[in-house]
């Protein structure tokens, strides 16, 4: 086969995910956290990776699982390593956040937590790297945007290394006190920068064509676009590095390759409108107009860095600008993908057995769009809300947006769930002969 | 043994916007038992691996420049039983009964109209779709159902060309 099967565990994923998704937000509603506690505290620490790795990199990978396949037209390498990967990356996260605690004092000093932590999750993040990586690999394909994929990949890499010698280092078992006093940037924009941001770039081209009805975009224009973001996290990891080796400081570093940055993102903001703009699908889906808003986030995050820089006070608001990307640019790309992806592959799984042999609904019959449309306005009134409250230090505005957050997620969720469902197709349609109900949490395949 | 191949160069037709494939099947029917097939291409053309795998030849591709494709179809060491030219010329596929152009249908309508198109088809007869895009998503409803299908870009690469064929 050649790449347009279904993968058993994708759901499984988005499920975890989003289970971790309202776990933060819980947490920062109740003040654990930023901006009740320091940047680099082990409780920010917690909150932070519940979710850059519970949410985000556990959707991203239920997708890639998916959709990498699709876009280099080959089948995944070993679908046997999904559910393993999934549980090993689950039970190095509790590790890790457990290893936070230790850290906060919340727990007995259980140093081992951590490097058992950063085992764990290499381990679970080295079977999606590989498996990907393999089948990317073995397609041969052209420079497009799987290419963005192993440039994520790559950046996923160096931020699980240095997150491992963090770990190693706070567990008093390594030596490296200089790149734990001044690496943790690295880390960071390596996770979010390389990681999220470039293997979210690839599969948004990709997408958004697809579901909109767009023609691909030139190459040489992805190209470009491909080299200066790859340039950035390449120029951030290995000048960061260096820096610190020769002890020279890494701020010429993080300032040419936010320059470096800038000029990725306005590249990506092109290629972005040309897609809309040149879209053949006159009305344009919520998944489509929510990711919109999703990338007015990120424009949005990039001139906030540019006046902050430019203003001198990067530093002291650094958190509202992560959290805007975080939670404006690539949560609510995550949402509004998971928004169509959801009731596309359902719908995939439940009718594609019996087209053309039984009437079937479309896609759009599982989603009523009117209904869920409210809870994403709220989530991103929300969320930019929320990075506002940031900026202008108010604590407990910060506290009822992250709550307002929760609640616009929950109303979302339950939107997916009624796709799952199917709880919106009424009457003969819903489940004509020879198709079976989906299971909410694995494709029956 | 020693292996020569019969050069196959179906850029032109595609480059036209044409249908190659009856013209590889035909050159297939004409081989000798030892002769291999050298085909030129526009596009990396996966589907008909998979049809030539089943007439007994493996296969050798190469990129060339400007994203074109050279493939070696070469005899494995057993051949086929089905060896006289004329069991051969049989397999050459029909003229589609169904032409479809879902080139201006929403995502995923274009593989539902394939498939109920497909259902109707008698046995041995084709259809042919013109897409905006690879349908890899119906790739696996064909197999399972037991169709085999050929397709691809032309050469501007805004059209996928598909020719459908429903089971024996």
């Amino acid at each position: 086969m050649i790449g347009g099967n279904l993968t058993k565990w994708t759901m499984s994923y988005f499920a975890v995910a989003i289970v971790w998704l309202i776990i933060g937000e819980c947490l920062m509603t109740i003040g654990f956290g930023f901006p009740f506690a320091a940047t680099e505290a082990p409780d920010t620490l917690f909150v932070v990776h519940i979710v850059c790795i519970g949410w985000l990199s556990m959707a991203m990978c239920g997708a890639l699982f998916q959709f990498v396949p699709v876009l280099v037209a080959k089948p995944l390498f070993a679908d046997s390593w999904q559910l393993p990967a999934l549980m090993l990356l689950t039970v190095g996260l509790v590790a890790l956040l457990g290893g936070f605690m230790v850290l906060g004092g919340h727990l007995p000093v259980w140093l081992w937590l951590l490097p058992t932590a950063a085992l764990l999750l290499v381990a679970g993040f080295g079977l999606v790297v590989t498996d990907l990586a393999i089948t990317i690999w073995r397609a041969r394909a052209s420079i497009g945007p799987a290419y963005f994929v192993i440039a994520g990949l790559c950046s996923l890499c160096a931020t699980a290394a240095l997150g491992s010698a963090f770990a190693w280092s706070l567990a008093g078992l390594g030596g490296a006190s200089a790149l734990l006093r001044s690496g943790i940037p690295l880390h960071a924009i390596a996770g979010l920068g390389g990681w999220l941001t470039l293997t979210a770039m690839g599969v948004s081209y990709r997408l958004l064509a697809m579901f909109m009805l767009a023609p691909d975009l030139d190459k040489r224009r992805i190209r470009t676009t491909l080299f200066a973001g790859s340039a950035t996290i390449g120029l951030v990891v290995a000048g960061g590095l260096f820096a610190i080796a020769r002890e020279i400081g890494i701020n010429v570093v993080l300032i040419s390759a936010g320059c470096l940055g800038f000029i990725t993102l306005a590249l990506y903001g092109r290629n972005i409108i040309s897609l809309y703009w040149r879209r053949e699908r006159a009305q344009l889906e919520l998944n489509a107009k929510m990711s919109a808003w999703g990338f007015v986030s990120l424009a949005a995050a990039v001139l906030l860095a540019a006046v902050l820089a430019i203003s001198g006070s990067f530093q002291t608001h650094v958190e509202a600008f992560a959290f805007l990307v975080a939670f404006g640019w690539l949560s609510g790309l995550v949402l509004a993908k998971l928004y169509k992806i959801v009731a596309f592959l359902t719908w995939l799984e439940t009718y594609g057995p019996v087209l053309g042999r039984s009437a079937t609904p479309r896609v759009q019959d599982l989603v009523i769009e009117r209904r869920a449309a409210k809870w994403f306005v709220a989530y991103f009134i929300s969320v930019w809300s929320g990075t506002a409250a940031l900026l202008l230090g108010q604590s407990a505005a910060f506290q009822v947006a992250a709550f307002a957050m929760a609640v616009a997620t929950l109303g979302i969720v339950q939107q997916l769930i009624r796709t799952r469902r199917l709880a919106d197709v009424t009457g003969p349609l819903r489940l004509p002969g020879g198709s079976r109900a989906p299971h909410l949490l694995y494709a029956s395949i | 043994m020693s292996q020569n191949y019969v050069d196959l160069d179906v850029r032109p037709i595609l480059r036209k916007g044409g249908e190659p494939f009856s013209v590889i099947m035909d050159a297939l029917a004409r081989l000798d038992p030892a002769q291999g097939i050298r085909l030129y291409a526009t596009f990396k053309p996966i589907p008909l691996f998979a049809v030539m795998a089943e007439k007994g030849f493996t296969h050798a591709e190469t990129e060339l420049e400007g994203g074109e494709w050279e493939v070696l179809f070469t005899p494995a060491g057993t051949q086929p039983s089905e060896t006289d030219s004329a069991a051969r010329l049989n397999d050459v596929w029909p003229d589609p009964v169904v032409r479809l152009d879902n080139r201006d249908l929403d995502p995923p309508e274009p593989m539902v109209r394939i498939l109920g198109a497909a259902e109707g088809l008698k046995p041995g007869e084709t259809l042919s779709a013109l897409l905006r895009r690879e349908p890899l998503f119906l790739f696996p409803h064909l197999e399972k159902r037991g169709f085999r299908w050929l397709g691809g870009f032309t050469a501007d690469g805004a059209t996928y060309e598909l020719t459908v064929r429903a089971p024996i």
